[in-house]
């Protein structure tokens, strides 16, 4: 007997059906059944950030969250932030300013940003580096990325 | 000399826009149809016998495709000393040790199957001190029959076992001069005792590892590595497979440090994909890479220095001691070559060094970005400025006085070559205003300045080999197998490229790390590629060049030396001729000389004879990268805490290929440098990992390493003569001198020497405490 439901998530403005069971995460969801790779795991313990994505315009921790609970919410993960192939200034900025390297942490510290963004259009570098303290990064020091991020916020 | 148009230049990163889009591809992110999730059971206890296993309850589950114990696990080992079964057969050896595993169509099946296998163990005795480990009559001995296991073959001698001592996996020595003189004619005698804790490298993706079984028996692995082709002979090796039926690919990795060297991820899923003749997933937990991640080993560092009032080097002792864990891995070679840490900047008249990798019952280790230079330079440039401290030296001169210069011969007997340690100093000394007087307190901070010297040796007789294709189009397909672990190989490679045929870097196409498709490679360690992939890189492309001028200088009427190419057309010398590459192709799109246009490049690094005993060599090393560290830290005299405000790092890798990215790696390591210093320790008991998650085990955030304008990463290259473009190699260099420069700025501002690292707050607390306890007047 199935112990599965039936659920609707909203990602990245598209719906999709699909079958969790209740302990399901929205990481293995977004990952497993929906093919939205972008979106990592790195602790699957909110440690790290790799799997964070946009709520309602708020960071979470997709793998802390249910999916069953994801129902009703705007999702937006890292594949939902170009627009037809034209990159957000955040993507653009992290190419631009050198601040990608084994890119692992990349997709979630992009969205981090973004959120950011979304309630402090122009942000110290204190405010960002508080901003992304949640994602963690063991290849660049984030001194890029905080440059990317900062350059970003300049161009809007 | 002619100007360089692309290699020097800080192109964007030929991945960048794959990552940022969410697009590129790690193979934790593969699914194949039919795939199945493999999970790992694992010893519960350090060293014990397995009595019997009972996997019935679990062969009875639908949702389970196939179950392994040891007993279906190869005879073949694995490790530079081949010591360790890919599941343990009899007995197990550290807390976590892989002892049976299951394939499940998902990863919920497969965890619960796990825990209706029944294993019957009998406890042995364990043994977790390294000193007491290493010593003739240690009461327990972690390999029995050590020295009747067959060795992994090197082109150099790495293996000095030591009978009388059975938990020594190795010992490596270096001898030269008369100590004894040295010491005698010495001014000042100073010994000190070093530590470094064992750490984790923390890839922000886990440990994985994708096997299908193919229909002719082979195997297909996609795998989270920096060296596959090793992974690859071990698998054959494993599995009894002609190297034709194996293929092992490597996608983008997210982050390596060398944590992914070991072969047991592959191997497991290869065995759980061959018994489920389905495709299998393995992933390891976060508390798995804490436990069966081969971290860093931890290592003790003796030092006794004899120096001259000036500050001169006489003598210098050394001992190292590595606790490598229950099984061999890489840290045998670990041992050997962390020594390179303190031979590559002094010069030393009289050197003795003893370095052993230990057996013991807490979990394998192996190689960790700096290779054990990191811990040895932790306690050589500690040493320098306690040395300076004593004879009242500058710290900078102590250094400048006792530097190789170029043409020296170091304590190896190899001579010195593009040196670039004393450009970096100056340089990293002048930033941070080393001369300067300013404010040392604010409230309850101290302000202290410390500096730090580096180097980064890349290990000989290491191969490469790379295929160029030219397409009609003049685009330049290059294949190698320089993994891109986020250190940019691919596109330092594509620079050089694009120099070589005058394009830009959006006309080369990398095909890289499949061993279906790219040439041999030793694989993306020890901060090589540049340097090796490069140079084979240079030939393939010269290779090639060779047969289209060939081609071109019939139908141009001239000869091939007066022919130059610049974006993908053929002109000649000092007249208007000129021919397309197209114009080779029928437009049908063949070759109209018959095949392809193709070359091959291949650079082997030097070997030269090594003397075991004393470590004597022409070429121990293929070269040295040099550089330096200076930082500003405020501490907290209240509470312990210590602030890392200023990072400078000054590196020589020669030629840069693309000086961003050589940045980009300085940054980085600075804020592995600053974790390593501050914060990591993985903390062990009885052999069990008592932090093995990020909640625990914390390295740098965002808000733990200094302000953007306070970072500053410098360039002095000494160009090598043997690299392409004069470039050496470069990334590991960044970490190596951090953790000291730091602890000599606490020095400089409190009084206070911490010789073991991590530097804890509660560490330097205790310290301030109990010298401010000691002036309190008695109650």
């Amino acid at each position: 007997m199935s112990r599965k439901h039936a659920i609707e998530l909203k990602i990245n403005g598209d719906i999709h059906e699909v079958l969790v069971e209740p302990r399901t995460t929205l990481l293995h969801v977004l990952r497993e059944d929906l093919a939205l790779t972008g979106t990592k795991e790195g602790c699957n313990a909110g440690d790290c950030g790799a799997c964070t994505v946009l709520m309602d315009h708020k960071p979470v921790a997709s793998c802390l969250f249910l999916a069953i609970e994801a129902q009703g919410k705007e999702i937006l993960t890292i594949e939902g932030l170009d627009q037809q192939g034209r990159l957000h200034p955040l993507q653009q900025a992290f190419i631009d300013y050198y601040a990608v390297q084994c890119g692992f942490c990349t997709p979630g510290m992009i969205l981090s940003a973004k959120a950011l963004f979304d309630k402090n259009p122009q942000p110290t570098e204190e405010e960002v580096r508080e901003a992304i303290s949640g994602n963690l990064c063991r290849c660049t020091g984030y001194v890029k990325i905080v440059e990317a991020i900062l350059a970003a916020s300049q161009q809007r | 000399m002619t100007e360089l148009s692309i290699v020097g230049r800080s192109v964007p990163r030929v991945d960048a826009l794959a990552k940022v889009t969410g697009k590129a591809k790690y193979s934790v992110d593969l699914k194949l149809p039919g795939m199945l999730h493999g999970k790992i059971l694992r010893s519960p206890y350090p060293h014990a016998r397995i009595v019997s296993i009972d996997t019935s309850e679990v062969e009875k589950l639908a949702r389970v495709k196939a179950v392994v114990t040891g007993q279906d696990a190869p005879e073949e080992r694995v490790g530079h000393i081949r010591d360790r079964y890919i599941l343990a057969r009899d007995t197990v050896r550290f807390v976590g040790e892989a002892v049976a595993a299951v394939a499940a169509d998902s990863i919920e099946a497969a965890e619960e199957a796990l825990e209706l296998i029944k294993v019957d163990y009998e406890e042995l005795p364990a043994i977790f001190d390294a000193e007491e480990a290493l010593e003739p009559r240690a009461s327990v001995i972690v390999h029995p029959a050590l020295l009747q296991c067959a060795l992994t073959p090197q082109p150099y001698p790495l293996y000095r076992f030591e009978p009388d001592r059975p938990n020594v996996y190795i010992h490596r020595q270096i001898r030269k001069g008369d100590m004894e003189k040295g010491f005698r004619e010495a001014d000042f005698v100073l010994e000190h005792k070093f530590s470094t804790p064992a750490v984790q490298h923390s890839c922000l993706e886990l440990h994985n590892a994708v096997a299908r079984p193919e229909p002719d028996g082979g195997l297909t692995v996609w795998d989270s590595t920096h060296i596959l082709f090793k992974h690859k002979a071990d698998l054959c090796r494993l599995f009894r497979l002609p190297p034709s039926k194996v293929r092992v690919v490597s996608l983008y990795i997210g982050g390596c440090f060398g944590g992914k060297a070991g072969t047991i991820v592959p191997a497991i899923a290869s065995l759980l994909a061959l018994k489920a003749r389905r495709p299998v997933k393995l992933v390891f937990n976060r508390d798995e890479v804490f436990v069966d991640g081969a971290s860093r080993a931890a290592m003790t560092i003796n030092i006794k220095d004899g120096v001259m009032k000036d500050g001169t080097l006489l003598a210098r002792e050394m001992r190292m001691v590595l606790n490598a864990g229950a099984y061999s891995g890489s840290t045998t070679l670990v041992t050997k070559n962390a020594t390179f840490g303190a031979v590559g900047s002094y010069r030393v008249p009289n050197f003795k060094l003893d370095s052993y990798a230990v057996a013991t019952n807490d979990p394998p280790t192996g190689a960790f970005r700096g290779y054990g230079s990191t811990e040895v330079i932790w306690a050589v440039e500690s040493q320098m400025d306690m040395l300076a401290a004593e004879l009242d030296i500058d710290p900078v001169a102590i250094r400048r006085r006792n530097l190789l210069k170029e043409g020296d011969e170091d304590v190896c007997g190899m001579r010195t070559c593009s040196m670039g340690a004393r450009e970096c100093l100056e340089k990293v000394a002048r930033w941070i205003e080393w001369d300067k007087e300013s404010p040392r307190e604010e409230g309850p901070w101290k302000k202290g300045k410390g500096i730090a010297l580096g180097n980064k040796y890349t290990m000989p007789a290491t191969r490469s080999m790379v295929h160029v294709k030219v397409h009609q189009d003049a685009t330049i397909e290059v294949r190698h197998s320089a993994h891109e672990v986020g250190q940019g190989s691919g596109t330092a490679l594509a620079q050089i490229a694009a120099e070589e045929f005058g394009t830009s870097v959006d006309k080369i196409r990398m095909v890289f790390t499949d061993t279906a498709l790219t040439p041999y490679d030793a694989g993306s360690v020890s901060s090589r590629s540049t340097f090796h992939t490069g140079n084979a890189l240079l030939r393939a492309c010269r290779d090639v060049k060779r047969r289209i001028f060939e081609m071109a200088s019939a139908r141009l009427e001239t000869q091939p030396k007066d022919l130059h190419l610049r974006e993908g057309v053929i002109l000649v010398q000092g007249s208007d001729k000129s021919l397309r590459v197209a114009d080779l192709f029928a437009p049908a799109g063949y070759l109209l000389e018959g095949g392809e246009l193709s070359g091959n490049g291949t650079f082997v690094g030097p070997l030269e004879s090594e003397d075991a005993e004393t470590g004597q060599g022409k070429r121990p090393v293929t070269y040295y990268a040099h550089g330096a560290n200076a930082v500003e830290v405020m501490v907290n005299v209240e509470t312990g805490e210590v602030r890392v405000v200023k990072n400078g790092t000054c590196f020589d890798m020669g030629q840069p290929i693309n000086p961003k990215l050589c940045e980009a790696q300085m940054e980085g390591g600075m804020g592995m440098g600053i974790g390593g210093a501050l914060y990591e320790e993985i903390l062990v008991a009885k052999g069990e990992v008592l932090n093995p998650n990020f909640l625990n085990y914390k390295f740098p955030s965002s808000l733990d390493v200094p302000a953007c304008g306070n970072v500053k990463s410098m360039i002095a290259a000494v160009p090598h003569d043997e690299g392409p473009y004069g470039a050496k190699g470069f990334s590991e260099g960044g970490l190596v001198a951090v953790a000291p420069a730091i602890a000599n700025a606490i020095f400089n501002a409190t009084g206070l020497r911490i010789r073991d690292l991590p530097i804890t707050k509660e560490k330097v607390f205790r310290m301030l405490k109990s010298i401010t306890d000691k002036e309190l007047p008695p109650k």
